[in-house]
């Protein structure tokens, strides 16, 4: 079962009824929302719920060890202190340890065994195991955990409910957004309300995030996208950029919708969830990319692997540049283990280096004459960044979206040569669907500032007939079970 | 006395590597997020402490080492002055 699916739709309501008739008290709405998340997850698997129990248990045990072994709040030294940093550096240890040896059992064991055996002609076993679903996200968010509560920037959880409820939170259980301890522990240790703001703001989080994810992702996929990738370099020039514009389009119409309803049916339980992405097709450079396209993911690489790389102790120290790459590498083999998402992730670690480069030469120029900021910030050096950085996000795309190398390649040559085929034959929706995503980025530009303040303050009923049309137009167009969900895979 | 160094030697900073003179006119109040007001990006502010760490010739502890401390002009230049092996402003 997934938010976008018509499972859920039957039992959302009903877990939402329960949820809000229960006694308003923290530790009962809390077990609540682990007995409705753990019917959540055994719908995709009852298999690995005892896992997924005694891992989150295992955690759990950790973080009690660093509060048992935590240093005295006066910075006394005491005899123990020693003792105690090493016990909680091995609490550390184990925690990651035990979290990426799942992460590596499920989801790499495969790849790099079979990598191994193409290389050097052994034959290794070649595992190829069902990957638990959501294991790349929730496994973010309870070492991020781990780590912040070991350096002492969280206070260690005291109780298993707001634990479980943290790690298990059905919304964001198979796709995030990837929530922190700081932000979601105290929304958990407080009992919830839902007030007629939150409920209105869910409701318009989730209409937007269905007509994303279930009209314009499902559209643009089947009809522009899936026939060229399926055979690259038959198709004209046309349909070949048509389909990699258009997998933009459908994998940012898929997760920034499915992050939005999941942000919605949050709001409904009361948990405020972090953002996940905010208008990436306006970024004007790529580092502004990677801070509005899945914030949550790439603030958890860059706080809990880039940072303390570049300021740290090893060679890495300083390496601003050298860090993108490793940074940008590891964020493609969390998409997936295979050779495609390595070259997209060294492809992205190569742009950020360039970039960087580039913006240090700039600055240079910029401290010899003011004549370079003024022209930094003329309209035609911003859309003249915003054009080259949607090109490279777009192009980079091609061996995200193919299956392998070769297929990339393919679809590549096939964008410059092109083939014999005409597009795809089919319905104007997914051209309507490409447009709303260009609507949708559009509507957020500074210019539009007054034009939605005035929307924002139309009145309630103006704003239940909008919800209602756009109910409408999702029973009229959205094409039931033909889209897929991309990131679940992840 | 301190206080009004450190924060000028991280105005010439923030100018030198981000703003190019623009610096004060951008932060509002010295309480102002850097975040928000488009001041430091979450690049920039590993950036910044490694500045802070080869001027001052300390080491910010990974306890602190968080965006929260290191948000606003103030937190950064009372972070610096609180800092147990700061020597004085240079």
């Amino acid at each position: 079962m997934s938010l976008s699916e018509v499972e859920f739709a039957y039992f959302f309501p009903a877990f939402f009824l329960l949820y809000w008739v229960l006694p308003r008290r923290a530790a009962v709405q809390n077990w609540a929302l682990c007995a409705g998340s753990l019917f959540f997850y055994a719908t995709w698997n009852l298999k690995l719920v005892p896992l997924f129990v005694a891992s989150t248990l295992v955690d759990f045990a950790i973080l009690r060890g660093f509060e048992k072994f935590a240093a005295p709040q006066d910075g006394s030294p005491l005899p123990t202190d020693e003792r105690n940093q090493k016990r909680r550096r091995a609490l550390l240890t184990l925690g990651i340890v035990h979290n990426l040896t799942a992460l590596a059992a499920f989801k790499y064991a495969g790849f790099f065994a079979d990598s191994f055996n193409q290389a050097f002609g052994t034959s290794l076993p070649v595992l190829r195991l069902a990957l638990p679903v959501g294991l790349s996200f929730y496994t973010m968010g309870r070492i991020g955990v781990l780590i912040d509560t070991y350096y002492e920037r969280l206070t260690p959880v005291r109780s298993l409910g707001v634990w479980f409820s943290f790690v298990s939170f059905f919304p964001q259980l198979i796709a995030g957004p990837i929530g922190r301890g700081s932000e979601l522990f105290e929304q958990y240790e407080n009992p919830r309300k839902l007030t007629a703001d939150a409920f209105l703001k869910a409701a318009f989080e989730l209409a937007t995030g269905f007509v994303l994810k279930v009209y314009i992702a499902a559209q643009v996929g089947t009809e522009l996208v899936d026939p060229v990738f399926a055979a690259p370099g038959t198709f004209t020039r046309k349909a070949h950029l048509l389909a990699v514009v258009g997998y933009a389009g459908q994998v940012f119409a898929d997760f920034a919708g499915y992050s939005l309803i999941a942000i919605g049916v949050g709001r409904l339980l009361g948990i405020t969830l972090p953002d996940n992405f905010q208008f990436p097709f306006l970024s004007k450079s790529l580092p502004e990319v990677w801070r509005r396209w899945h914030m949550t993911l790439n603030r958890w690489l860059f706080d809990y692997i880039y940072g303390p790389m570049v300021t740290g102790d090893s060679f890495m120290r300083g390496r601003i540049g050298a860090g993108f790459l490793v940074v940008m590498v590891a964020s493609g083999l969390w998409h997936g283990a295979a050779f495609t998402y390595l070259l997209w992730g060294l492809l992205h670690g190569l742009g950020l280096l360039a970039h960087h480069r580039y913006d240090l030469a700039y600055k240079g120029l910029c401290r010899k004459n003011r004549v370079w900021v003024e022209r930094r910030r003329s309209t035609f050096y911003q859309v003249a960044g915003w054009m080259v950085t949607t090109v490279f996000f777009i192009l980079t795309l091609i061996p995200f979206r193919a299956p392998t190398l070769a297929a990339a390649g393919k679809f590549a040559r096939g964008l410059w040569a092109g083939g014999n085929l005409p597009n795809p034959p089919g319905t104007f929706h997914p051209y309507l669907a490409l447009l709303l995503v260009v609507i949708y980025h559009v509507g957020a530009l500074p210019v539009f500032e007054g034009f939605r303040k005035r929307a924002s303050a139309t009145p309630l009923a103006m704003k239940g007939l909008a919800l209602g049309a756009v109910i409408v137009f999702l029973m009229l167009f959205a094409p039931v079970g033909a889209g897929t969900f991309i990131y679940a895979q992840f | 006395m301190s206080y009004p160094l450190v924060r000028k030697r991280v105005i010439d900073w923030l100018d030198d590597q981000y703003h190019f003179g623009d610096a004060e006119k951008l932060i509002r109040n010295d309480e102002a997020s850097f975040l928000d007001g488009g001041v430091l990006d979450s690049l920039g502010f590993v950036q910044l402490c490694l500045f802070l760490e080869k001027t001052y010739r300390f080491k910010i502890d990974r306890k602190s080492l968080t965006r929260e401390n290191f948000d606003s002009l103030g937190k950064i230049v009372r972070y610096v002055i609180g800092h147990k092996d700061f020597k004085g402003a240079a």
